[in-house]
């Protein structure tokens, strides 16, 4: 078999060997970023089911807490219960809800972690010649957008209703207000997910990642005045709140559907999620750095 | 017990583990050791590779021929900057595994154990991703991904997902996601495993290829001695961490000089006694080299085999020692193996997630 006669050539036409000359710098750093977001989304957008209820879990929570929470509402202000408002309780709702969504993904968004380590993918990554953060940024990057697409979902389906059903929602910033309301959600979405990436690095376990991200999902988001104003929630769950950071994304949020724009309330929105994304991701970091150690 | 019964006199040459051509892999004094500290306590730690040195020239095909856990994916690891080490030097293409990890990563290509192919992705878009994870430009990442394709026979079924492909088309996959970038060294742990005898000969070809048309440096791990045999230019064979016997196959095979009787002795209370009598007995017959015992009997190396064997046959009845088996065989790469570790490799098919090789040693 081994003879000297040079047979149909594997590497093709005499190249030079390509790793003596590859490329690096920032734009190759924007590159390899962006192959790794690019890959994530490719993944979603190959499984329909997934992509279906990715995209149909903001609209079953907007119909759920609008008939449930938004009804009981309405009647206990009806019956003097409740001061009346000059809007639906679900525009009240609503911030909470975009929020919700992307704190939901966020619970998942280690599951991948997981699943890459498991079948040996995350090898490729690591035995190619990029940096090991440009494989986490590029994830939580794939995370946002699909947490904005969600969050976005959320807002634009109220607004049709809005308009088809009479549901009376303020929407006091437009357009403009919903894209940061939108940008608010994904910020924390991607701020949050460091928990379940540094859950599923440790642990190397989609179970455990899921009941962490899960565990923890509710109370963050019903101790805090992202479903329920300030005034009505009870005394211990105010103190919480008030240390909740979902409390200051939602309270921002929420300002910019009913009034306007509140521009303190949205810098300590923006800096809660600075917190949290710091402090979350850096375990992640952490989490990732180990690996292979 | 195994480690009781290794033979003392099967110490390699030292010569053996070094390489004449110009070493693309230098590895010296490798240590790696799992769960070390961190309260973990020393008894939990283990050593899975346990001072090894060996080089590797540039255009070689090297391999690493050992049983499941004999540290042999782990060596590949720490090679392939997957995995960090506990002492020793490395060297890759000249360039020092702790100060040019980055660089090396650009000069290997690599394809691990568990194939590591996005089976969301097309087979296309699995290798023009990590064309694009090398910084290749776009348009040469075309034309390499269309050219892999095509060599690795995926063309028809480029652009479906890869969860479609069968295990052999996956391998091949995998094989061609560590090729995009054109590397001059390529690193296969146990490129086989789980294949079909069909498709594992393919894949041998399409090795044997890839190091005969491109001058390619391959270092590959496996388990089958066949492998091993058929594709290595030069081997070592490693066990519990250590290398035991290094060198060409034919070079291994030879050092062993004769054909083997293999002897089995019934399992019952008296075997310990009557295996170490009949190691005593059969060294004095004529025409043998040398006996040792494994977990089974002994193993005798004899010229002119058939006909010694006769006369140990005759030996053993004399000395009222029962025999439940024995064979005759020119050496093979088995015989190498138990010759230096004094016990028969087994292959192992079902290996476990692949969660261990990234786990921290010990869990806390």
């Amino acid at each position: 078999m081994a003879t000297e006669t040079t047979t149909e050539s594997v590497y093709g036409h005499g190249f030079p060997r390509i790793s003596e000359s590859a490329a690096t710098g920032v734009g190759g750093l924007f590159s390899e970023i962006a192959w790794v977001c690019y890959r994530s989304l490719r993944k979603l957008s190959r499984n329909p089911f997934l992509l279906m209820f990715t995209l149909l879990m903001p609209l079953i929570w907007l119909g759920l807490f609008s008939q449930t929470f938004g009804t009981l509402f309405s009647k206990a202000a009806s019956s003097g219960g409740a001061p009346a408002l000059p809007y639906d309780y679900i525009a009240v709702l609503l911030p909470g809800i975009a929020i919700m969504t992307a704190i939901q993904s966020a619970a998942q968004s280690g599951f991948a972690m997981v699943t890459d380590i498991e079948t040996g993918f995350m090898d490729k990554f690591f035995v190619a010649p990029i940096r090991r953060s440009s494989v986490l940024i590029g994830k939580l990057l794939a995370d946002g957008l699909r947490m904005a697409a969600q969050a976005g979902i959320v807002l634009v389906i109220a607004y049709v209703f809005t308009l088809a059903f009479h549901w009376r929602i303020p929407f006091a910033t437009g357009i403009p207000g919903d894209l940061l309301i939108v940008t608010l959600a994904a910020a924390f979405g991607v701020a949050f997910s460091g928990l379940s990436n540094s859950v599923a690095l440790f642990t190397k376990s989609t179970e455990s990642t899921m009941m962490v991200s899960f565990t923890l999902t509710f109370p963050l988001l019903f101790l805090s005045t992202a479903m329920v104003p300030l005034a009505l929630l009870p005394g211990w769950v105010q103190t919480f709140s008030s240390y909740n950071p979902v409390s200051y994304v939602a309270t921002a949020a929420r300002a910019m559907i009913l009034s306007g724009y509140n521009w303190t309330e949205i810098g300590q929105a923006f800096a809660a999620i600075a917190i949290v994304g710091i402090l979350l991701n850096g375990l992640a970091v952490v989490a990732f750095r180990r690996q292979g150690r | 017990m195994s480690a009781a019964l290794r033979p003392t006199s099967a110490i390699p040459l030292p010569d053996a583990t070094t390489s004449s051509a110009r070493p693309v892999i230098e590895v010296r004094d490798l240590v790696k050791v799992f769960g070390a500290g961190r309260g973990s306590g020393a008894d939990s730690a283990v050593r899975a590779v346990d001072g090894i040195t060996f080089s590797v020239g540039a255009g070689e095909f090297f391999g690493f021929l050992g049983p499941n856990g004999s540290g042999k994916t782990t060596t590949m690891k720490i090679l392939t900057t997957l995995l960090g080490r506990t002492s020793g030097s490395v060297s890759v293409s000249g360039l020092d595994l702790d100060r040019d990890p980055s660089e090396i990563r650009k000069k290997i290509g690599y394809a691990g154990q568990s194939i590591g192919v996005d089976g969301d992705l097309t087979g296309r878009e699995n290798l023009t991703l990590m064309g694009h994870l090398y910084h290749l430009p776009g348009a040469l990442v075309r034309e390499r991904v269309q050219e892999l394709l095509e060599v690795l026979q995926l063309t028809d079924a480029a652009d479906r997902p890869a969860y479609t492909y069968s295990g052999g088309m996956r391998r091949r996959l995998d094989l061609g996601s560590g090729l995009v970038h054109r590397p001059p060294i390529l690193f296969l742990d146990e490129p086989t495993t789980g294949l079909d005898p069909q498709t594992r000969n393919a894949v041998w070809e399409y090795l044997r290829r890839l190091h005969r048309d491109e001058g390619l440096t391959v270092f590959l791990t496996t388990q089958y001695m066949e492998e091993a045999d058929q594709l290595c230019e030069r081997l070592a064979i490693i066990d519990h961490g250590k290398l035991v016997a290094a060198g060409t196959p034919a070079e291994l095979k030879a050092e062993i000089g004769a054909d083997i009787v293999t002897i089995r002795l019934p399992q019952d209370e008296q075997f310990d006694a009557r295996r170490s009598r009949a190691v005593d007995v059969v060294k004095g017959v004529a025409g043998v080299e040398g006996a040792s015992v494994f977990d089974q009997g002994v193993t005798v190396r004899a010229h002119n085999g058939g006909a010694t064997l006769v006369e140990i046959l005759r030996v053993l009845e004399r000395e009222k020692i029962p025999v439940k088996e024995v064979a005759v065989s020119p050496p093979t790469l088995d015989q190498v193996f138990l010759q230096h570790t004094g016990r028969e490799m087994r292959v192992e098919e079902v290996k476990p997630m692949n969660r261990t090789g990234f786990r921290r040693g010990g869990r806390q």
